[in-house]
């Protein structure tokens, strides 16, 4: 965003009665003024008008935002709050002025390539290569998948070769630096990013899945916009299998179902539909929406940072959530994010199987043993 | 601003009561904390200037933790300044002595639907689209619906006797209030029990309704139920002048008609707010009505609305302009690039009088803002069988900031003073806050004195909201 744009957006916001608080996660979380768009918004056009200095709350007040978007859905003027927090964090860790808490993140992903500190020796264990001929298609499984949900990545390497495919992974995939670009350490996402798609543009492949929302926003959108070019199309796994739509199974789930929709994969990038026909597919149409669905839908509380720094108010958020999917009468709480599932199913989700998109239409064929029906 | 011992001596018994996690004493949070939707905070911001901060903020969860608060703060005589959603537009919640900002966001609780007798029970600090929707959810309507629904809570709404943009059926919170706890200065709490109607002394609750933090917090209300309409209709009538307009409003009353909507467009407001939708006549008056109902009884009322509206020179306009407002009612409360450009600031004066005075407090009021070099526009809405509102919206902007703040306060002394000289009352539903906090005497006149006598008793030590309502200045 320019200056002068950036200068009037800042103005408007600085300017409004909070037209949008009242669905801001954080503001659910913390109950208070301060975790809020308005004031992200008038913290930074005080700093920009020099009346005030971004001190150490103000910073922490600028963490303390999910990026979500849902507040530029209430916004008539659309002031885009989370690309300003995104913008003014980029700043804060050139400048050293972030929280320390999230050098852990920085540090784990620069020797191992993933934000858990796990071995990048250990990313693709989860991966047993199936022999098949058909259409080439390599699958960035992200973090997430490969290390804390591999329920996700067994089904849908599964699914993939069930269809038809002939799936492979990255011989050496890292993050796919979306932590980072989201946090503000935009160089060092690049730097993953450059890397991937050096390995991606030489794989073998006509098209390149993901699962996760994260990684699907990152190779997308901020790699081009940064200069980092992928030479084959980027797939959201529910995009894939809406193209199969018909070649997918229906089955009895004894229950209703319900979507989430992940920020990343919703108000960032416009997949709405896509992940709701394959559900209402495969369940015969036993499908229903949580009261904040698609544009509304509230966020897990797992992004951009905040699980990280915020634990304990990330936790009330995906409480919140779950208990949206309770309210109308979900047994099944399917999402299309390893990471929003993995916020999801460790809250107390009693009575509700919280399942990832792929998860669930394997499940569909009775051929996943880990879903529990 | 308290001085640093007393800060610290507060601070630490504070923590005792609400947890450390639920006070903050941090500059950062207080500038954040420290503005309503005051147009002239807002425009001093923009500008770069600094408000009045409060000391702490205490984020109480319990009407039991804002008594104890309280009485720490009646003990060592520090101001308390409540804070709902700090959505009000005068100021109510600048904490200009300095002090504690209650802020009771965290009670935000729906304790019960009563379906029998059509009530919710509910703390002060749940947002007042929160309620709509969750009583939207079972069936009804609080019939509450302000265009700051989204911002706004319910112990805000009793604190400056709000209105929602149906009031001429629903009435407005004062109304629409059954029950209520407060707490006092002195940390006792007192509860007005919910019933429809009683004959057993004053109202006390009334005492409490509008009193903007002065006289105590809010912590829960009880408020009635309508069951959701079954239809809502939609009717827009252009009259050529303000009179032809008012009659007809005044005459839709008289036959016994309660339209849910009614808004009439001055020639300025016309031309701003609807001639970009709708093709009107230059000068022309935009009336809107809605009605609520069953669909028999909306359809009656909707025919006599209209037969008495053409009588009186009105054009049909049908359904258009109506809900075109009705589906577009919160955009204007955001801001614009022209409202918010160098030294630019707006307010609305929401006067309210009775139809024999009315017309003539819109004229004397228009002349008067208007000799600041100010944009007036006006609309008449939330009528009643006798009298009603007009909000008379103005825009100056100047060169530089003092002139554009003296501007404004050139405008609202000379704006109040035309309307209480026409026999109007300053405010319908905006409140008094800091804006007509000076202006509240002369409202009042002998019964001032009365206000203030009850003040002295309830606050004794002056630390509710000190500088509100006329009252409590401290030296």
């Amino acid at each position: 965003m320019d200056q002068a744009k950036t200068a009037e957006q800042l103005r408007l916001c600085a300017a409004c009665p909070k037209m949008c608080r009242h669905m801001c996660p954080t503001f659910l979380a913390w109950r208070s003024d301060s975790p809020t768009p308005h004031s992200r918004s008038l913290l930074v056009y005080q700093e920009m008008n020099g009346t005030r200095n971004l001190d150490e709350r103000a910073i922490e007040v600028l963490y303390q935002c999910l990026e979500c978007s849902q507040c530029l859905v209430w916004c008539l003027p659309q002031v885009d709050v989370a690309a300003i927090v995104e913008d003014t964090r980029t700043r804060l860790v050139e400048q050293q002025r972030y929280p320390q808490g999230l050098d852990k993140i920085s540090s784990m992903i620069a020797t191992n390539h993933n934000p858990f500190g796990e071995l990048h020796s250990k990313r693709s264990k989860w991966f047993t290569p199936a022999k098949n001929v058909g259409k080439k298609i390599v699958y960035f499984s992200g973090c997430t998948a490969a290390y804390r949900e591999n329920g996700i990545a067994q089904s849908t390497a599964s699914l993939l070769t069930k269809l038809g495919y002939g799936v492979s992974i990255m011989n050496d995939e890292w993050c796919c630096g979306s932590p980072l670009f989201r946090t503000g350490f935009r160089n060092q996402g690049l730097e993953e990013a450059r890397h991937n798609a050096d390995v991606l543009n030489k794989q073998d492949a006509q098209e390149i899945v993901v699962t996760c929302p994260g990684c699907y926003r990152a190779l997308s959108r901020d790699y081009p916009e940064n200069g980092v070019q992928l030479a084959r199309p980027v797939i959201h796994i529910s995009q894939l299998l809406e193209r199969h739509l018909d070649e997918l199974k229906t089955a009895d789930f004894g229950g209703l179902v319900t979507f989430h929709d992940p920020c990343h994969l919703g108000r960032h990038c416009g997949i709405y539909d896509p992940p709701r026909r394959v559900l209402n597919k495969i369940s015969g149409g036993k499908v229903v929406e949580m009261q904040r669905n698609r544009e509304n839908a509230m966020c897990c509380g797992n992004g951009a940072g905040m699980r990280m720094l915020f634990e304990e108010q990330a936790r009330v958020i995906g409480k919140a959530r779950v208990q949206q999917a309770r309210n109308v009468g979900a047994a099944y709480l399917v999402t299309s994010c390893p990471f929003c599932k993995n916020m999801l199913a460790s809250q107390d989700a009693e009575g509700l199987t919280v399942l990832d998109l792929p998860e669930i239409v394997m499940a569909s064929y009775h051929l996943h043993p880990k879903v529990k029906m | 601003m308290l001085d640093s011992k007393t800060k610290s001596v507060l601070l630490e018994r504070i923590r005792t009561v609400v947890g450390s996690d639920h006070v903050t004493v941090n500059e950062t949070d207080t500038i954040l904390n420290a503005h309503d939707a005051n147009p002239l905070s807002e425009a001093k911001i923009r500008a770069g200037e600094s408000l009045p901060l409060a000391d702490l903020i205490v984020f109480p969860a319990s009407t039991e933790e804002v008594s104890k608060v309280l009485k720490l703060a009646n003990e060592l005589r520090v101001p308390v300044v409540p804070v709902g959603g700090g959505a009000g537009t005068c100021g109510g919640t600048l904490p200009v002595y300095g002090g504690i900002q209650l802020d009771l966001k965290r009670m935000d609780k729906v304790i019960l639907i009563d379906n029998q007798s059509m009530l919710v029970q509910v703390q002060a600090g749940v947002v007042g689209i929160d309620l709509e929707e969750e009583v939207n959810r079972q069936g009804y309507t609080t019939g509450h619906t302000p265009t700051s629904l989204r911002a706004s809570n319910v112990g805000g709404f009793i604190a400056t006797r709000s209105g929602g943009s149906m009031s001429s059926l629903y009435g407005k919170i004062e109304d629409l209030t059954l029950g209520l706890e407060v707490v006092l200065a002195d940390g006792s709490v007192i509860r007005c029990k919910a019933v429809p109607r009683h004959s057993v002394g004053p109202d006390l609750k009334q005492l409490f309704i509008g009193s903007e933090g002065t006289l105590c917090v809010i912590t829960e209300a009880t408020l009635r139920l309508f069951p959701l309409p079954k239809e809502r209709r939609f009717r827009s009538m252009s009259f050529p002048d303000v009179h032809s307009g008012l009659e007809a409003i005044r005459l839709i009353f008289r036959e016994g008609v309660l339209p849910s909507v009614v808004r009439l467009y001055d020639p300025e407001d016309t031309a701003l707010h609807v001639s970009s939708h709708f093709d009107v006549e230059e000068g022309s008056c935009m009336l809107m009505l809605a009605f609520d109902g069953r669909a028999e009884k909306v359809a009656v009322e909707e025919s006599i609305a209209a037969e008495i509206c053409l009588k009186n020179g009105a054009k049909d306009y049908g359904e258009g302009p109506s809900r075109y407002w009705w589906e577009h009612r919160y955009d204007m409360y955001y801001p614009t690039k022209f409202a918010t450009s160098g030294y630019s600031v707006g307010d609305t004066i929401d006067i309210v009088a009775t139809y024999d005075k009315l017309e003539n407090v819109y004229h004397e009021m228009k002349k008067a803002m208007e000799a600041h070099d100010a944009v007036v526009m006006s609309h008449f809405s939330h009528m009643y069988p006798n009298g009603g509102s007009i909000y008379m919206i103005f825009f100056v902007s100047k060169e530089d900031a003092s002139s554009a703040w003296s501007a404004y306060k050139g405008i609202w002394d000379d704006g109040v003073a035309a309307c209480l000289r026409m026999g109007g009352t300053m405010s319908h539903q905006h409140g008094v806050g800091t804006t007509r906090s000076t202006y509240t005497e002369a409202e009042w006149g002998s019964g001032f004195q009365v206000l203030r006598q009850i003040k002295e008793v309830l606050d004794p030590n002056g630390i509710m909201n000190p500088g509100k309502l006329g009252m409590g200045g401290r030296s």
